[in-house]
């Protein structure tokens, strides 16, 4: 046995309906109001019809009815969703949402316009809340950012200015070197403190390098299509003399011309051949291979030793990390920030690839100059 | 042949240009929506005028990357801008029509460049929306915020990461395809910007050294520009017709056409 549905009502379920009905003369006169919006705006239903609609309106609700909705339902014949705050005879603000549609003639023309409103208080100030959070979070994101400005701005004068001592220091070195008779002793020391302002200056560069990285002027390069195979053979030399205990196997196979800054992807060979000698295993080899093949240039370090953990390996290309597997015996973790920046400014990209057998990074840039579209 | 600079400009506002004739006549929007509110309009003059229609930046269609905060926080950038637009397209003698605060930033293009507008059609006009001594222009500082509340809470047709989409209007074929609420769509904070330059402006001391003839277009009831306001405008400018439109609210240019179109035509 089921009950008999009930029969709907129509006009009750347009005159207490959970929601405001509000028609409107294209003169923007209410003409029929149900009354639920009535009991909202603490009026008699009868009262409504003849008054215009910019007295049941909010000030910003009566411009924005002027300059937006009315423009909009003639356009488009209908507006959805639009936040509009209603003013009760008390003069109290009712937030509610409102859909709007215009009935129209058969000949296009209007008749009037059907505003439903759903009370909206509690999302009202639930949105204003997340607009307010907002706010507040972009004006601290700005505060946070001018003060990493600063911060970057300080590490690039530093840096700057470090150079110069740093030049007078080698000066004075070479000078006891070559004018000065020392002892034995006086030799090793200047070699040892040789070695030291090498060291340092190769730290200040890496530092100008994050400066200019991070003030967002990038990496300047200079790209030509000058042979690039000595500058490898030099790189590779370096490091072989640098780490004399290590084995690096080394192939270079290059066909000029590679469009590219020189110095830089030296820099970047470079880079990935220390990496690879800091934190790979001391008793593998090392092997360093360089090619092009077809429009690409790619060159590639690999080494044996125990693979990357997955959580080291997604932030291996930001500045200042280093493993933290093993305190590093220098630098400031900005080797590997570096070569990826150098990747990048050559459209290139430098991946990496991390197993028991070995862990190789691979660099690959397009060879030939970028065709730039022409700018008018 | 244009140049690449005039080519750029007409880009960045979206300029679209139609009809033929001697005379141009050029259509700009006000605050809310962008120049399809113009169309009907502007259609019934292709037969014997060049038209012209643009946006505004960060409103349509226009290049909102071009805008900047500081430069629009007054009428006289965007005055500037018509100004750019008239010499991209050679304008000399031409009829400027502009709606709502477009009524007033017409009047300061034509300051700005004397020969390139001799007629000024302003539809709906107020060179002041905030009440002063001995002014009623229709609207108090406080009632500003509420509106720029208005704008913050709703973004119309806006969304950042909106992607080119475009979506088909079966119902109404003749709008082509557009974006829901596309016609009002503009950038949340430019609107904001654009609202401030607008209902804080003063513009009322400019009125008297407008030199090109004015058809003042008042509608019958619109709160924006009161009836008085638009009389103020008409006893301010040295040569000017003040015509009562019997068009109701702010948008003759949408509500009422062709009402607005004999009045333009029997002013030029």
């Amino acid at each position: 046995m089921s009950d008999p549905s009930p029969t709907e009502d129509l006009e009750d379920l347009y005159e207490t309906a959970p929601c405001g009905y509000v028609s409107i003369s294209p003169a923007g006169i209410i003409v029929k109001a149900n009354r639920t919006i009535a009991e909202w705006l603490g009026r008699p239903a009868g009262e409504l019809v003849g008054t215009p609609v910019h007295e049941i309106l909010g000030f910003g609700g009566k411009i924005a009815f002027e300059t937006h909705l009315a423009p909009l339902l003639r356009m488009q014949g209908h507006v959805h969703e639009i936040a509009l705050e209603l003013i009760t005879a008390e003069g109290e603000k009712v937030p509610t949402i409102a859909n709007a549609a215009e009935k129209r003639e058969a000949d296009g023309s209007h008749r009037f316009t059907r505003l439903t409103l759903f009370r909206a208080v509690d999302r009202r100030k639930y949105e204003r809340t997340l607009l307010d959070a907002r706010a507040k979070a972009e004006a601290e994101t700005k505060v946070q950012r001018e003060a990493a400005l600063l911060r970057e701005q300080f590490i690039a004068v530093l840096g700057h200015d470090l150079r110069n001592p740093l030049a007078a220091l080698a000066a004075g070195v070479r000078l006891l070197g070559r004018k000065e008779k020392l002892s034995e002793r006086g030799l090793t020391i200047l070699e040892e403190m040789n070695g030291s302002l090498a060291r340092a200056s190769v730290l200040v560069d890496d530092l100008l390098d994050l400066a200019r990285g991070s003030l967002g002027g990038g990496f300047a390069i200079d790209r030509s299509n000058a042979p690039l195979t000595p500058i490898l053979k030099q790189v590779v030399a370096e490091m072989r003399s640098i780490a004399p205990e290590r084995t690096i196997g080394a192939s270079i196979e290059v066909e000029d011309p590679v469009y590219c800054d020189r110095g830089r992807i030296g820099q970047l060979a470079s880079n990935l051949l220390a990496n690879a000698i800091s934190h790979g295993a001391r008793d593998g080899p090392i092997t360093f291979e360089a090619a092009t093949t077809g429009n690409l240039f790619i060159l590639s370090v690999a080494n044996a030793g125990a693979p990357i953990p997955e959580k080291v390996m997604e932030r291996l290309f930001q500045p200042f990390f280093r493993g933290a597997i093993r305190p590093s015996r220098n630098g400031l973790g900005l080797g590997l920030y570096i070569a990826s920046e150098v990747a990048k400014a050559h459209d290139g990209r430098i991946d990496v690839t991390s197993d028991r057998k070995e862990t190789r990074f691979t660099f690959a840039m397009p060879r030939s100059e970028p065709v730039t579209p022409k700018v008018e | 042949m244009e140049s690449a600079a005039s080519s750029s400009v007409l880009r960045r506002h979206n300029v679209q240009v139609s009809g033929s004739g001697e005379r141009t006549m050029m259509f700009a929007h006000g605050f809310g929506c962008d120049q399809t509110m113009w169309q009907p309009v502007a259609r019934n003059f292709e037969r014997d005028f060049r038209t012209v229609l643009f946006d505004y930046l960060g409103h349509g269609q226009s290049d909102a990357s071009a805008y900047s905060t500081e430069r629009y926080s007054s009428l006289d950038a965007y005055a500037d801008d018509v100004v750019e637009i008239g010499r991209a397209l050679e304008l000399r003698d031409a009829v400027f029509v502009g709606h709502s605060v477009s009524a007033m930033i017409g009047a300061l293009a034509s300051l700005k460049a004397p020969e390139m507008f001799c007629d000024l059609v302003m539809v709906g006009p107020s060179p002041r929306y905030i009440d002063d001594e001995g002014y009623r222009g229709g609207f108090s500082r406080e009632q500003i915020d509420e509106l720029l509340q208005f704008l913050a809470d709703n973004h119309l047709g806006w969304s950042a990461a909106m992607a080119p989409a475009i979506v088909g209007n079966p119902d109404r074929p003749e709008l082509g395809s557009r974006l829901e609420n596309s016609f009002c769509r503009t950038d949340p904070a430019i609107a904001r910007d654009f609202a401030r330059a607008t209902f804080l402006s003063d513009n009322r001391g400019d009125l008297g050294s407008v030199r090109a003839r004015a058809l003042v277009l008042q509608c019958s009831d619109d709160i924006i520009a009161p009836v008085q306001v638009g009389e103020y405008v008409h006893s301010a400018l040295p040569r000017s017709e003040f015509r009562l439109l019997n068009a109701t609210g702010h948008c003759p240019n949408l509500s009422a056409p062709d009402e607005v179109t004999t009045a333009i035509r029997e002013f030029v």
